[in-house]
């Protein structure tokens, strides 16, 4: 049988993306163009969620589900493959995807061009799902290369001078992080001569097994992979461009970059380590990870820029993510991923409340707001809502997934480790009471008075993630649900190589 | 044959050289292409062989024994694939780059990186 929904997943915006430009032109002559094409994408991104969610009971029981390009078998051809790990990226993906969509229809109702808007979201969508359901790795650069290319122009997409500099500035360190990217799996193939990862795991492990030690142009492969990746994760010797790019963009997306776009990453760190190199590169990943979540939260406590202060906290949570994964262990790897699904969800939803703000207001600045929690009152609970989360209290998400990575701290016979955790959470919670003081509480400037509550269409999808965070703080076992299939599929190589390599 | 890898490494050091020092964005987006090249000719060399064939199969040529002979005469197709993919790739970023340079260029005045800095302000 032929398997459709992985290919769908991914053809689905990329074919959206396409279609926008010519929609716009047809409908431009009825004047209807922005209405259109805002809700032709929300359309495309809730066809493309269902796909997603259609895979995910045979996902969940423990299947492989392979869509093979062309027909060819997979060590000769392209194959994609979605195993548990990959199915939680895909939805988380696809659901934020949606939201952030609808979110746009009204915080970009000021710009001009919003066909080209809808079709770079279309087009990044399509290539963060190409890169997480993909089984190859030059198709995962060429995905890689999608997304980033659509994220340079939508940085830079206002075309102000904020925006084309933090535009020029990701766009050089980006570039030089895929180049770095290329390099690494230009040398994989060549020592190992396959690209399809289930192949190259498979190869790689018995090359490994009769050589000790381990040859060097894999150490300096697997290096460069992870320095790569770690450029487009923005871990802290790399994080320069993730503020300028988060504080200048349009805040709608800001979300997408700090929820999906920047995790998906991390993804590739759990997938990579794990399969083609059977051997974690842990103690550098939880280094890494340690001085991302210090000093991102400290350059975080001194910003006074409210999209600026969201985004070194975006560095500061994904050391958590990087220090579970680093750490091996099966609670570990728990934690890390479950923290990556809570992190995009409550990320994304704080940068909406930056958003809303910003729109009714038009100021960013601590010291220029004040006082609106009496003017908009559900975009200031949201915020605390998300604030909390963030913070790690517990009856909301957050506090399920870094508790997890707490435990996992101790039981890997690092409680130093955990005590840093703790503080960092601790300084995260000062850095938000005094973000919602300044924003929310306190004198009101005089010509704020007037400020409404945000539009519907920005209040909807806020309101909806604040239920998930709540939901899944009450019942953790939920997204454990979601993680756990997750996290056996990234301890499980073998199971992964046998089907892709095996199976019918 | 190992001076194709001598020169891709001396590719990507100039241009790893060239984008973290030289001061001028125009510099900065050669440099990357400097580094790009550098690997498509380290990737292309791989598959290269002194005297290989096109590895391009005619319908009906393969019975086992043409096949075998083929296989250890023609080149590694693959690399040739992924070098051409990556060019187009390329040229967008350097085509965006570039665009994205005269902006700057509109709103600054200037090239110099060091001088473009008003966001940390």
């Amino acid at each position: 049988m032929i398997e459709i929904p992985p290919i769908v997943a991914i053809v689905l915006p990329l074919f959206g993306a396409f279609l926008t430009p010519i929609i716009a032109i047809v409908s431009r002559r009825f004047d209807v163009e922005r209405k259109v094409c805002g809700w032709f994408m929300v359309a495309i991104m809730i066809a493309m969620l269902l796909v997603v969610v259609s895979m995910g009971a045979r996902v969940w029981g423990g299947e492989i589900i392979i869509y093979k390009l062309g027909g060819w078998d997979p060590p000769w051809g392209i194959n994609l493959a979605i195993d548990g790990l990959a199915f939680q990226m895909a939805l988380m993906i696809a659901g934020l995807g949606t939201l952030v969509a609808i979110y746009s229809l009204a915080y970009m109702k000021r710009d001009s061009r919003f066909d080209l808007y809808c079709t770079l979201i279309l087009l990044i969508t399509a290539g963060m799902m190409g890169i997480v359901l993909t089984g190859d790795l030059f198709n995962f650069y060429v995905f890689l290369e999608i997304t980033c290319i659509s994220s340079y122009a939508l940085v830079a997409f206002r075309r102000n001078s904020d925006a084309v500099e933090a535009g020029i500035k990701y766009m050089i360190i980006g570039s030089l992080g895929t180049s770095i990217l290329l390099l690494s799996i230009t040398m994989l193939y060549g020592s190992i001569g396959s690209l399809n990862i289930a192949d190259l795991g498979q190869k790689l492990a018995m090359a490994k097994a009769g050589a000790e030690p381990v040859p060097m142009i894999l150490v300096v492969a697997l290096a460069l992979f992870v320095t790569g990746i770690m450029i487009k994760v923005a871990m802290v010797p790399f994080h320069a461009w993730l503020a300028d790019a988060l504080t200048a963009a349009p805040t709608a997306i800001s979300a997408l970059l700090a929820g999906p776009v920047a995790v998906i990453g991390i993804y590739w760190v759990a997938r990579i380590p794990y399969l083609p190199f059977g051997m974690p590169v842990g103690v550098i990943l939880v280094a890494l990870g340690i001085i991302s979540m210090v000093v991102g939260v400290l350059m975080a406590l001194v910003q006074t820029d409210f999209k600026r202060m969201l985004a070194y906290h975006v560095i500061s949570q994904k050391g958590y993510m990087v220090l579970g994964i680093g750490l091996g262990t099966t609670l570990g790897l728990q934690g890390g991923l479950f923290h990556l699904l809570n992190h995009s969800t409550y990320k994304c939803m704080l940068f909406m409340c930056a958003g809303a703000v910003l729109h009714r207001t038009g100021s960013q600045k601590f010291d220029e707001l004040g006082g609106l929690s009496k003017n908009m009152p559900i975009t200031s609970s949201v915020f605390l809502i998300g604030a909390l989360a963030i913070s790690g209290i517990p009856p909301l998400n957050g506090f399920a997934s870094k508790y997890t990575i707490y435990l996992a701290g101790v039981d890997a016979g690092q409680p130093i480790i955990t005590a840093i955790a703790v503080l960092v959470s601790a300084l995260t919670l000062a850095s938000f009471l005094k973000a919602f003081s300044s924003v929310f509480l306190g004198q009101r400037p005089e010509r704020f008075k007037d400020v409404k509550e945000a539009p519907m269409q920005m209040l909807f999808p806020m309101c909806v993630m604040a239920a998930i965070c709540i939901v899944i703080g009450l019942l953790p076992a939920l997204g454990f649900n979601i993680a756990g299939p997750a996290q056996t599929a990234a301890m499980n190589p073998g199971n992964y190589i046998s089907q892709v390599l095996g199976g019918t | 044959m190992s001076l194709n890898y001598i020169v891709a490494m001396l590719l990507i050091t100039l241009g790893l050289y060239c984008l973290l020092l030289k001061r001028n964005l125009i510099k900065m987006v050669i440099g990357l292409g400097v580094i790009t090249d550098g690997i498509h000719l380290f990737l292309i060399s791989m598959g290269y062989r002194e005297g290989g064939i096109a590895a391009i199969v005619p319908g009906g040529m393969l019975q086992d024994n043409v096949a075998a002979g083929f296989a250890s005469a023609a080149v590694d197709p693959i690399p040739q694939a992924l070098v051409l993919t990556s060019i187009v790739i390329n040229i967008c970023i350097v085509a965006l780059a570039l665009s994205l340079t005269i902006w700057v260029y509109r709103h600054y005045g200037t090239l110099d990186p060091s001088e473009i800095r008003r966001l940390r302000e």
